[in-house]
C-alpha cells in the first residue's frame, strides 16, 4: 500500500445528505426588503435614509480532522475517558495536548493514560441564553471539571441535579450517553454527592428560579419536545 | 528613536443595526476626524493599520482591501491585525510600533465592525470561534458562558458579590449618557439608570444578567498616529503613547489551573490564596485573574516609568465585555491587591468624580462594542479627555474629567487570552 494513500476504516459519513443543505445556501441572493433608517455619526446629529436589505444564506459542511488527538473522540464513542500524561514532567492533561506545554519540557510528546470518572468541579455557570446549536437544552449547567490529577478543568455540562445547587467544590461522576457520536457532548457530569449550595439569600433563589421558569417556558414555547 | 503621538481621531455613533456599509461608517469617522485636523491631506498618511475582527459577520475577507481603496489609499500600505477582541488595541500598537521602527511617519488605524447581519445567537456562536471549537465551542458556554464561569470562580475565592457587578453596570450606563456616540444612549437616551433596573435585567448566564454584558454593535473609528517631528503639522496638542504592552494566556480557561509557563512570573500574587482551597499548580492568574492583562501592563508600566499606577495613572479605560472583566482588571493592571478589585467601585474610586475614573466612555455596554472598533473607541474618548474636548466633541462638560494628564487604555480578546495596554499622556 502507497503510504501516502487514505484509506477508510469506519464510514459513518452523512456527506451527501448534507450537501443538499449545503448547495441550498448557496451565498446567493434569495429575498430583500427595504427600510427606512437612521444615518449620522452623532445621536445628536441624525438623519433618515432608505436602504435595500438581502437576505443571502451561506451554508457549509466542514470535514474536520481531529488529529493526533482523534484517540480522545474515538474513546468516547468507546465508553472510555483518555487523557494524556508527558513522560518527561509527568503534567496529566484532560482535555489531552499531543505535546507537553510545559517550557522546560520543549514540546515532548505525551502519552495516551486511561483517565478516571470522577471528577471536581473548579467553576461553573448556569445558562439562561446561548447560541443556535444549544437554545433548546436551556437552561443547563457549563461547568469545568478537573477530573482525576488532571493539571487542568475540562468543559462539560452537569445534569441531574437542581442547576441551583452546584457549586465549587462539587465531586461529579463522568457519564456517557448511550448514542455516542464522538462529539465532547457524549459526555456529561453528575453529582457524586450530596451537593452543598453556596449560601445564597432568599432573594437570590427566588430570582434564580424566576429567571429558569421564563428560559423554560421560553424554549418550550420555541422548541416544543415530540 | 522617535516620539509617537496620537494627532487626531474620529468615530461614528455605535448603534444596531447600522445600515449603512462598513466602508461608509468608516468614512463618518473619518470626516469626524478631519473636523478637527484641517491640515490633513490623503496623501499625507504613509500606511494604514486596519481592526475587525469577524470575516464570518462581516461575511467578507480582507474586507481592508475595500476600506483602503475607498479612503482614497490605493498604492500605500494596509495592514490587517486580527486577534479577537484584542484586535482594535493590537492595531494601536502596531501602528505605535510601525512609526516607532521609522519605517512610516504617518499611520491611521481604522476599526469597524457589523454585527447586525445576522440574529443574536447566532452572533454569540460566531464570537464563540474566538474560543476552541474542538473544546469549549462543543459544549455549549460560548462566551457568556466562560466569562460567567470565570466570575464565579472570582465569587467563590474572593467574595466578589452580584451587587459589585450592578454597581459597576449603574457606573458604566450612567457614564455613556454624556456620550453622543454611545450606542445605550442612541437606545435608551439619557435617563440614569440604578441597581434595581440591572436587577429587573434577564438572566443570560449566572451571575450575569443582561445589563452586565456588552452590547452587540455596528460602527467605526479612526486614528492618526504620527512620528514626533510630523505630529507638530497637525496639532498643537497632540497626545503621546508613552508605553504600550502586549501578553496572552491560554485559549481554554479550564487550563489555566495547570499552566506551567506562569510559574514563578508573580510569586507575590502565588501567595494570595484562601487557605481553606486546594492550591492549583499554578495559583496565579489562574481561572480568577487574566494573566495577560498583568503581563501587558508591566511591560507598559516599565516603558512609560510607572511605579504606581493607582495614583499616576488620572484616567482609565477597561474593556470590559463582562462586567467581573473590570474587576479583575482593577487587580491586573495593578489599581488593587489580588481578590480586592471589588473595593474601588464599592468606595466610588472609579466612579466618574472618583480618584480614578475608570469607562468614562461607558465601557462595552455603554459605549458599544463593534468588536473592530471598540478599543479604538475608547481611546478616543481618553484622547479627548486629555485634550480637554469633551465639551467640543461631546457637547457635555459634565463628563470632561479636570485636567488629566496621563490615561490607560486596556483591551483584551478571548478569554483574556491576548491583551494590550497603552498609555497615553499629553
Amino acid at each position: 500500500m502507497d503510504e501516502f494513500e487514505e484509506k477508510i476504516i469506519v464510514d459513518k459519513s452523512v456527506l451527501n445528505e448534507w450537501k443538499k443543505w449545503a448547495r441550498k445556501g448557496d451565498m446567493r441572493v434569495k429575498g430583500y426588503k427595504i427600510v427606512e433608517a437612521p444615518r449620522g455619526d452623532r445621536v445628536d446629529r441624525i438623519s433618515r435614509e432608505r436602504f435595500m436589505i438581502v437576505e443571502r444564506p451561506h451554508a457549509v459542511v466542514y470535514q474536520h480532522s481531529f488529529g493526533l488527538l482523534s484517540r480522545f473522540y474515538e474513546g468516547l464513542i468507546e465508553g472510555k475517558l483518555y487523557g494524556t500524561r508527558c513522560p518527561k514532567c509527568g503534567l496529566k492533561y484532560l482535555p489531552p495536548r499531543t505535546h507537553c506545554w510545559n517550557p522546560s519540557c520543549k514540546l515532548e510528546e505525551t502519552e495516551w493514560i486511561e483517565m478516571p470518572t470522577e471528577g471536581v468541579i473548579v467553576t461553573y455557570t448556569i445558562m439562561a441564553f446561548s447560541a443556535t446549536p444549544f437554545l433548546p437544552e436551556l437552561p443547563f449547567v457549563l461547568a469545568y471539571v478537573k477530573v482525576g490529577d488532571a493539571a487542568t478543568a475540562l468543559p462539560i455540562q452537569v445534569k441531574e441535579i437542581d442547576p441551583i445547587d452546584v457549586h465549587i467544590g462539587l465531586k461529579v461522576k463522568i457519564k456517557f450517553k448511550e448514542e455516542r457520536v464522538g462529539d465532547l457532548m457524549d459526555i456529561y457530569a453528575v453529582p457524586a454527592e450530596k451537593p452543598h449550595p453556596p449560601p445564597r439569600s432568599k432573594e437570590e433563589i427566588e430570582w434564580l428560579k424566576r429567571e429558569l421558569k421564563i428560559v423554560e417556558e421560553w424554549v418550550n414555547k420555541h422548541f416544543p419536545k415530540k | 528613536m522617535t516620539r509617537v503621538a496620537i494627532v487626531g481621531a474620529g468615530m461614528t455613533r455605535f448603534d444596531r443595526p447600522r445600515r449603512e456599509l462598513q466602508e461608509e461608517m468608516v468614512a463618518e469617522a473619518m470626516k469626524n476626524m478631519w473636523e478637527d485636523l484641517p491640515n490633513l491631506e490623503t496623501k499625507d498618511i504613509d500606511a494604514a493599520v486596519y481592526s475587525y475582527f469577524s470575516d464570518h459577520l462581516e461575511q467578507q475577507l480582507c474586507f481592508h482591501w475595500i476600506i483602503h481603496d475607498y479612503l482614497g489609499l490605493s498604492g500605500k500600505p494596509g495592514y490587517r491585525v486580527e486577534s479577537g477582541g484584542a484586535t482594535p488595541i493590537d492595531a494601536i500598537i502596531n501602528a505605535y510600533m510601525f512609526i516607532k521602527s521609522g519605517v512610516f511617519d504617518l499611520v491611521l488605524v481604522a476599526g469597524w465592525e457589523k454585527m447586525g447581519e445576522v440574529g443574536t445567537a447566532k452572533t454569540n456562536e460566531f464570537i464563540a470561534m474566538a474560543s476552541d471549537t474542538d473544546w469549549d465551542f462543543m459544549v455549549g458556554g460560548y462566551y457568556n458562558g466562560y466569562y460567567a464561569a470565570l466570575e464565579v470562580r472570582r465569587m467563590h475565592l474572593y467574595g466578589d458579590t452580584i451587587e459589585d457587578l450592578a454597581l459597576l453596570s449603574v457606573k458604566n450606563h450612567n457614564n455613556a449618557i454624556y456620550n453622543p456616540y454611545a450606542q445605550w444612549r442612541a437606545k435608551h437616551g439619557t435617563s440614569k439608570i440604578t441597581v434595581d433596573d440591572v436587577y429587573k435585567s434577564r438572566l443570560i448566564s449566572y451571575p450575569y444578567r443582561t445589563m452586565n454584558i456588552a452590547e452587540i454593535s455596528d460602527g467605526a473609528a479612526v486614528m492618526l498616529l504620527a512620528s514626533e517631528e510630523v505630529a507638530k503639522k497637525y496639532t498643537d496638542t497632540p497626545i503621546w503613547i508613552t508605553g504600550v504592552g502586549l501578553g496572552n494566556d491560554s485559549m481554554r480557561p479550564g487550563d489555566r489551573t495547570g499552566n506551567p509557563a506562569w510559574l514563578g512570573l508573580y510569586p507575590e500574587d502565588e501567595e494570595i490564596w484562601p487557605k481553606e482551597e486546594p492550591k492549583p499548580l499554578t495559583p496565579y492568574p489562574e481561572m480568577a485573574n487574566f494573566g495577560a492583562f498583568r503581563y501587558a501592563a508591566d511591560m507598559a508600566y516599565k516603558m512609560a516609568g510607572i511605579d504606581n499606577p493607582r495614583k499616576e495613572i488620572d484616567l482609565v479605560e477597561i474593556f470590559n465585555p463582562y462586567d467581573g472583566v473590570e474587576l479583575a482588571a482593577y487587580e491586573d493592571l495593578r489599581f488593587a491587591k489580588r481578590g480586592e478589585g471589588k473595593t474601588l467601585i464599592r468606595e466610588g474610586i472609579t466612579e466618574r468624580w472618583g480618584e480614578l475614573p475608570v469607562n468614562t466612555s461607558g465601557g462595552l455596554y455603554g459605549q458599544g462594542h463593534p468588536v473592530g472598533a471598540t478599543s479604538i473607541g475608547q481611546a478616543i474618548t481618553l484622547f479627548w479627555q486629555l485634550r480637554e474636548e469633551i465639551y467640543k466633541k461631546w457637547g457635555s462638560q459634565q463628563a470632561q474629567i479636570p485636567s488629566p494628564r496621563r490615561a490607560l487604555i486596556h483591551g483584551h480578546g478571548g478569554t483574556g487570552c491576548q491583551a494590550g495596554v497603552v498609555i497615553m499622556e499629553r
